[in-house]
């Protein structure tokens, strides 16, 4: 009997995933421009011209991440689970009336915040003047004199382009890779 | 950590606690030789809470947690009891269960291999012969995991490692009569929602837990801008005349009797209907005066670490890591009863306000960890802190059970978080505990 060499027969026949439908070059660049410069704004607390990129319906969800077995049946990710963020826009501005409000003694001295966003890419969804839009970002917050906050994660956006032609977030997931979070707080948009 | 720490004597300690004058030293924040007495006399003797029923339903439900720094598992058994043992193989100690949650028939340490039953008992190893043939004496039934006592309060499971602790009724006493404000307001019983949001912070355990103990006079000035997010004003002068603290082995709960104080917080006007629309067939239950603490501008920590805030239904515990740092475990209590449409509310409420990313949450954690980092300053460790706050407030109250203080703005449950404190930290008695 051939010594087996341990492969599992299922990766003898790697499968490519299909060459994806590539977006027009102009609509990438329009939304890398986009999210840069939405993290910029957000790293500059120029909170109000952040809330104007969302849509009226906006969804922003940060559910929390728990640490189950593999063949655990239930699902990874449920809405029905506690979360960070599950905010409609009256919640973003209820948030953002608080780090704007001169009795927010956390935020004040500033937090320092810097987002980093990578790994862009861009679908054509069916509905028209909606694409999706995956990422990735690190955070990095600082406050205080030597207190240092690292976050990273994965986001699944949807962006949709809205009658001034101008493109806004209509919603938002966001998945980091803490199931404890190693910060006393949360007091960042990513 | 430390191994050549000294243990502090009972002089020792009460010299930190000056109950008399309201004076607490700052070594009781950082120092490891009385943080590491902490775990031994307080966190491994005291009920600990460990879980909500509802978080393990059904047989094989578990999740994981800690009782002081050891972590345990929480599990459901096919007979539908609920057991606690310690998370840790007992052949090299390994942790057993890496998950928080889920539901499993067995656990199986990832090191050898050895299995072990929803009772903590050690079901199977491999290779068991070798054990039997080679091993003199060599009983399973000697190698379960630590099991901790285990008993439930209307929904809420305790757990102990003390053999000799007295019963869990001992232990909260009169605080039950409060407990049902929020555990027994409806005939069906409570529930917590799923999922817990975890953090930590760089504070000693003990400035969360006092401060939901009875620390309402920060409210109006660290939540100010909270308020203005929530309530679109800032948090109104309360009523001292009308607000109590009150306390029971060491249990704390401040409260007014505004009955949805808290609950507007939340910013959702149909919890606050719920309430209110509820309000007669609670009083019928509770008697008219409990029934105004269900939503109440109010706080409350069971001793030593698990904190509540009525009306926002947020619970949590505190878990030790060393004396300058907690992880943070919160999850929603609800009314099983409520309706799910609610209940969603009730999530969504606590998420913007008092989870890490919360409109209040946010400012807690800066103070607490900056008191906890200022206090063992070579010199500014000399200076004892201040808890003088309402000193002769103690009251006769012909409803309010256990020790009645008048008015909300009083540091009269801190002191008696840190008299029982000090008490269990005199207790010298040897550690006992079965296998």
């Amino acid at each position: 009997m051939p010594v087996n060499l341990g492969e599992t027969p299922i990766l003898r026949k790697p499968v490519a995933p299909p060459p994806p439908m590539l977006p027009p070059r102009d609509l990438v660049f329009e939304v890398e421009q986009f999210l840069y410069r939405e993290a910029r704004l957000l790293d500059d607390e120029r909170y109000q011209e952040w809330l104007g990129l969302m849509t009226e319906d906006v969804h922003y969800w940060m559910p929390g991440i728990q640490s189950r077995h593999r063949r655990d049946k239930k699902p990874r990710l449920d809405p029905r689970r506690m979360a960070f963020f599950d905010d409609d826009l009256l919640n973003m501005r209820r948030r953002v009336t608080r780090f704007l409000d001169p009795t927010a003694w956390a935020e004040d001295p500033p937090t320092r915040s810097c987002h980093i966003i990578s790994n862009i890419e861009v679908e054509l969804t069916d509905a028209p003047g909606q694409c999706r839009v995956y990422s990735a970002f690190v955070n990095c917050r600082g406050r205080g004199e030597a207190e240092e906050y690292w976050l990273s994660g994965r986001r699944n956006d949807v962006l949709r382009r809205v009658e001034d032609g101008g493109l806004r977030l209509a919603s938002r997931e966001i998945v980091i890779t803490q199931t404890v979070l190693l910060a006393k707080n949360l007091n960042v948009f990513l | 950590m430390t191994t050549d720490v000294i243990q502090p004597g009972p002089d020792e300690l009460r010299a930190l606690v000056d109950l008399e004058r309201g004076a607490i030293d700052r070594r009781v924040y950082w120092d490891e030789a009385v943080y590491r007495l902490e775990l031994e006399r307080i966190f491994a003797r005291c009920w600990l809470f460990v879980a909500h029923e509802s978080q393990v339903a059904e047989p094989g439900d578990f999740l994981t947690t800690y009782m002081g720094e050891d972590g345990v598992i929480v599990a459901r058994d096919g007979n539908g009891a609920i057991n606690v043992f310690l998370n840790s193989c007992t052949h090299r100690g390994n942790r057993i269960s890496l998950a928080e949650v889920g539901n499993r028939r067995r656990f199986t340490c990832n090191y050898h291999g050895w299995t072990f039953g929803l009772d903590g008992a050690l079901v199977a190893l491999p290779q068991e012969d070798v054990y039997r043939q080679t091993c003199p004496g060599f009983d399973p039934g000697d190698l379960g995991l630590h099991r901790a006592r285990v008993v439930s309060y209307k929904g809420l499971v305790f757990a102990t490692f003390d053999e000799e602790a007295p019963g869990l009724e001992d232990y909260l006493g009169d605080y039950r009569w409060y407990l049902d404000v929020l555990l027994d307001n409806d005939e069906d019983g409570t529930e917590f929602l799923e999922g817990s949001i975890k953090s930590r912070m760089a504070c000693n355990w003990k400035f969360p837990a006092e401060n939901f103990a009875g620390d309402s006079y920060h409210a109006a000035w660290t939540h100010n801008s909270g308020a203005m997010a929530m309530l679109g004003m800032g948090v109104g002068k309360s009523n001292q005349e009308n607000s109590y603290q009150i306390n029971v082995n060491g249990h704390g709960w401040q409260f007014g009797l505004d009955m949805v104080g808290n609950a507007m917080v939340l910013g959702e006007q149909d919890i606050v209907d719920y309430l209110r629309e509820r309000e007669e067939k609670v009083a019928a239950r509770l008697g008219k005066l409990r029934s105004r603490m269900v939503g109440s501008i109010s706080s409350a920590n069971l001793f030593p670490h698990m904190s509540f805030l009525p009306g926002q239904s947020t619970f949590r515990t505190w878990h030790p890591k060393g004396p300058k740092g907690i992880e943070l475990h919160t999850w929603v209590l609800v009314n099983k009863s409520a309706p799910e449409s609610l209940k969603s509310l009730y999530m969504k409420g606590v998420m913007r306000t008092f989870s890490p990313s919360g409109t209040l949450e946010m400012d807690d954690g800066d103070n607490w960890e900056n008191s906890t980092q200022t206090n063992d300053g070579v010199v500014t460790r000399r200076q004892k802190l201040h808890y003088a706050l309402g000193l002769d407030s103690g009251i006769q109250h012909p409803e309010l059970k256990g020790a009645v203080h008048l008015r909300k703005y009083n540091d009269s449950n801190q002191r008696a978080f840190y008299r029982q404190w000090l008490k269990l930290m005199c207790d010298e008695r040897a550690h006992a505990s079965r296998s």
